[in-house]
């Protein structure tokens, strides 16, 4: 903001002389016209819902103050502690598997691919899987998946791999991986395109240098395209995370959270909670102790992986 | 381009934004002042699959009679619920009529959602429809145990069924004879199994499925969810019986997979002859197994209602689609006629053609319907045999999915009956006292 007014020409108005606060020039007034309608809605899809979840989650049903009941009635819950094991283990699934798959993909077309038309041909690829709704896509997991018609055991069958069905949805472990698969699909073209377009960025210079040098594949993406890429891997990982604790969609349809509740996420547990429960109090707790644990894992990533480049 | 002063651009931002901002309000008033007196549209907020594909057919007709275009605003079943319950929490007036399954009765019937159709509207009991059917519809529940905080209610009927679904159950009748117990069932499965062909079929899949599933098995069993005090039944006896008869005995003769079996899978099983027996829903028998076009065991599959447990009963359950008229609806008089519509003989015959699933005991018994609809006879008797409901609470959601997801994963092997019922009934026990049930 102040960098956007200090660009603005220089005001043309008369400053008043003797006042110990300066008023604002006519640009300066301008600007924050223009911003208004954006901080307004801001303010009203995001500020307000968040002050009004904190409310609730202090709050009983019938609109009296509670403390922090809501927060022990939700930490005290051994479901909340199977959810959040649940969504732990998804992560630890999806995410180093979105992003080793999404940097190797973007390496091997960075390298491999110098057509444009080609390249543009993966683009639209990659893209496709990001625009599909999250419940067709469960929908069409669940045709590959569900037991005694699924596609994937057919063809497991026909070609001779396995000779009875795989439980993919009703053993435990078999469930989250076929639901982290899903994931898995549908985002790691999302980490190919980011680091693909981190790639790009990386000076030419830099790398036939190093080529004349006689660097090998893996010491010029170790000591040059890596560095690029560090702050891109922290966006990746803040987008996914917070994706991860949204996942609802095609875990619903794929399994229902089950068996039992080895792949009840925190996101359809707290869904549960506020519509089967309509436990509100308990939900808005949940909601607000994720937007912190999310804070800080936020914090954790951006120390980790410093934004600056230099 | 002409400059404009900043106060004039303020004025005019200020008009253009006031305008947008009434816009919908004068379209409103125009709308009131139109059609205060005679409504030309009435909208129904209808759930999304078998259930409403009948209706949207004949719809067509009352446009065609009274002038008045009824709209249908499909939700998948889970949206729908969450749905109504914001609209009602609003008082919106989105909706004139909501299609209702019958457990969120008690939900909607404790937050006052409804107008009442008896003293709103007139509406009294037919003999031709079971009083089951009214009683369903009726807050608080006529019989079983009432809420505590409803039990100084009067009792109102405001909701109507429009989709008779009674749980039954079906065996391929081209093999065997009717099962009249649940011990014959368990004889049957054995017998008929084979590889490729269970001997059962569990519709397994964690909270709803499972549960709808498993406690027409836990009553005849002498099981239940609650008794008449509200005191959790889960962990009893019968009711472990019950579900070790279900997740370990019939289980060896189910099909794999069987704890992410849905309705789908079970009808699909059926209808391409993998199966033998199962219990079933009406809308799965018209939507698959009957269906020629899909089906491939259509006049080799019978219906009975539920077979009768060690308890010496068999107690299918009601899963009845309701109509009801929100309070927020502005349109309260007309949606009650469309609803009296629906249930004349005549429009429900009609609405059977397009395969809608009566309620009227003459439709249900006619002779000259039953080759069409093989399962009318079951489904008459199945009224008659006074089918159990979800029990009468505003908490069943909460309690259905503590139930489901300990079913489920009794069905999956991860818990034993003992263990998975304990789990259910102390997640139960604890959301019923925080909900101001005597513990």
């Amino acid at each position: 903001m102040s960098r956007l007014v200090a660009e603005l020409p220089a005001p043309t108005g008369t400053q008043p002389a003797g006042t110990g606060r300066r008023r604002w020039s006519r640009q300066e007034r301008l600007a924050y016209t223009i911003l208004l309608p954006a901080l307004g809605t801001v303010f009203v899809i995001v500020t307000i819902p968040f002050v009004l979840a904190i409310w609730q989650s202090i709050t009983a049903d019938d609109g009296s103050l509670v403390g922090l009941r809501n927060y022990t009635r939700a930490l005290s819950n051994p479901l909340f502690y199977d959810a959040l094991r649940a969504t732990g283990l998804y992560a630890l699934i999806v995410l180093p598997t979105e992003i080793l798959l999404g940097l190797g993909f973007a390496l091997l077309v960075h390298r491999a691919v110098k057509r444009a038309g080609l390249r543009a041909t993966l683009y639209v690829l990659a893209v496709l899987p990001l625009v599909v709704p999250p419940v067709a896509v469960g929908v069409v997991a669940r045709l590959i998946y569900a037991p005694g018609y699924g596609v994937l055991n057919y063809v497991l069958q026909s070609v001779g791999i396995t000779h009875s069905e795989i439980q993919w949805l009703s053993d435990p472990l078999l469930a989250m991986g076929s639901v982290a698969s899903v994931d898995i699909w549908q985002w790691t073209p999302f980490v190919y395109l980011v680091l693909f377009a981190g790639l790009q960025t990386v000076p030419k210079e830099s790398v036939e240098a190093a080529q004349v040098d006689g660097a090998t594949w893996w010491t010029q993406f170790r000591y040059i395209e890596l560095y690029y890429l560090r702050p891109l891997f922290l966006l990746i990982l803040f987008f996914r995370m917070a994706d991860v604790l949204r996942v609802f969609d095609h875990v619903f349809i794929l399994t229902g959270g089950g068996p039992g509740t080895a792949t009840q996420l925190l996101s359809l547990y707290i869904y549960r909670v506020e519509f089967r429960f309509f436990d509100g109090g308990q939900a808005a707790a949940l909601a607000v102790l994720v937007l912190v644990a999310i804070s800080i894992l936020y914090s954790l990533v951006t120390r980790a992986l410093p934004l600056e480049r230099a | 381009m002409q400059r404009i002063s900043r106060r004039e651009f303020v004025k005019r931002t200020a008009v253009t934004g006031a305008a947008f901002t009434s816009f919908p309000a004068l379209l409103a008033a125009c709308g009131e002042s139109t059609g205060a007196n005679k409504v030309s549209k009435l909208v129904v907020a209808a759930v999304q699959g078998n259930e409403d594909g009948p209706l949207k057919k004949v719809v067509g007709n009352y446009k065609s009679q009274t002038g008045i275009e009824v709209q249908i605003v499909e939700f998948p079943y889970d949206s729908l619920f969450s749905k109504l319950v914001t609209t009602f929490q609003a008082n919106d007036s989105s909706y004139d009529l909501c299609m209702m399954d019958d457990p969120w009765m008690p939900k909607f019937g404790t937050m006052g959602a409804l107008q009442p159709l008896d003293s709103n509207f007139g509406f009294t009991r037919d003999s031709d429809i079971p009083t089951v059917v009214y009683d369903v519809g009726t807050w608080p529940p006529p019989h079983g145990p009432v809420p505590p905080t409803e039990q100084s209610k009067a009792k109102h009927l405001y909701g109507i069924t429009i989709v008779g679904n009674v749980e039954m159950f079906m065996y391929r009748s081209d093999k065997s004879s009717a099962p009249n117990s649940w011990d014959d069932v368990l004889k049957n499965a054995a017998k008929y199994n084979a590889a490729n062909f269970y001997g059962y079929v569990i519709r397994g899949k964690a909270t709803n499925p499972v549960s709808s599933d498993s406690l027409p098995i836990l009553w005849s069993f002498g099981g239940n969810v609650f008794d008449d005090s509200w005191k959790v039944q889960l962990d009893s006896a019968d009711s472990i019986t019950a579900v070790d008869f279900l997740t370990r005995k019939l289980k060896q003769y189910a099909e794999p997979g069987a704890a992410n079996f849905d309705a789908a899978e079970r009808s699909q099983a059926m209808a391409t002859g993998k199966a033998y027996q199962s219990t079933v829903w009406p809308g799965e028998i018209t939507g698959i197994v009957e269906d020629p076009s899909v089906s491939q065991v259509k006049g080799k599959v019978a219906y009975i209602p539920i077979p009768q447990g060690p308890s010496g009963k068999g107690l299918g359950m009601m899963g009845n689609w309701l109509l009801g008229i929100p309070k927020g609806s502005k349109n309260g008089p007309a949606a009650a006629d469309f609803i009296k519509w629906m249930l004349k003989a005549d429009n429900m015959r009609n609405y059977v053609a397009q395969g809608g699933i009566p309620i009227r005991k003459s439709i249900l018994n006619d002779a000259s319907l039953a080759a069409a609809n093989p399962y009318f006879k079951a489904l008459a008797a199945s009224f008659d045999a006074g089918p159990n409901w979800r029990p009468r609470t505003d908490q069943w959601g909460a309690v259905e999915t503590s139930y489901g997801t300990a079913m489920n994963a009794a069905v999956a092997g991860q818990l034993t009956p003992q263990a998975a019922m304990q789990q259910a009934a102390s997640q139960i026990r604890a959301t019923m006292k925080g909900a101001g049930y005597p513990s």
